[in-house]
């Protein structure tokens, strides 16, 4: 399954806290336009260094499928950021 | 507890059976009974899902405190960051070589087939890295 939400936490040395929640999907389809870009450049990078599309794709497509269950979470001292992809 | 075994104790209580024959009974009960869950049939370990790099910090030379990175990464993703490298042209592969054997790292990247870094992945489960220092803790184990 494709990510569905990723979380972004933040903490300053304040003290003050942010949170930001993505929801992947769509956030994708707003970008859609930008997506069909990205992936015809991408086409046309793997054309030009003899690469095969189908394979980068679908290399592409597993990357994101595996991405759920991802976190990263780095503290130092007051400084916090958190990542979260569920 | 099961009912034989209540009879067998509530025998003894009355006087039926004596404490040896009350204990040969029950013996001779667990010998009949199906082995437990617990006893011979253990489960299979459940395969892990993510590596997880544990380190925490309590240099403080930033002055900014103790520090501490937790990072789990799930080994699905390895593995399709692995194939992946399937993808590099066979040409990018020579410049990388050349230019690792220039910077004194002589590995030659084109012996390295998906295959074996598929096995070396299965072969990750069982990884655990303990790493204790006075200044810090460095674990990096799959769960």
């Amino acid at each position: 399954m494709i990510p569905q939400l990723v979380t972004v936490r933040h903490r300053r040395p304040d003290g003050r806290r942010r949170r930001l929640y993505i929801p992947v999907l769509p956030v994708l389809l707003v970008l859609s336009p930008l997506l069909l870009l990205a992936v015809l450049a991408g086409l046309i990078a793997c054309l030009a260094t003899r690469v095969s599309p189908v394979g980068a794709l679908r290399g592409t497509g597993r990357l994101l499928w595996a991405l759920p269950g991802t976190r990263f979470e780095i503290e130092q001292g007051k400084t916090a950021v958190l990542v979260s992809v569920r | 507890m099961n009912e034989q075994r209540r009879r067998i104790l509530h025998m003894l209580a009355e006087g039926r059976i004596t404490a040896d024959e009350a204990e040969r009974l029950i013996d001779a009960l667990e010998r009949e009974r199906p082995e437990s869950p617990r006893g011979a049939t253990p489960r299979p370990k459940p395969r892990p899902k993510y590596l997880r790099v544990v380190v925490h910090s309590t240099d403080d030379a930033g002055g900014d405190g103790p520090s501490r990175v937790d990072i789990q990464i799930p080994l699905q993703l390895l593995r399709a960051g692995v194939r992946l490298t399937s993808l590099v042209p066979p040409q990018a592969l020579t410049r990388i070589n050349a230019e690792m054997h220039k910077s004194g790292v002589p590995i030659d990247l084109t012996e390295l087939k998906p295959q074996h870094l598929e096995e070396l992945l299965e072969q990750l489960d069982e990884v655990t890295v303990d790493v204790d220092d006075p200044d810090g803790k460095v674990r990096v184990f799959c769960e």
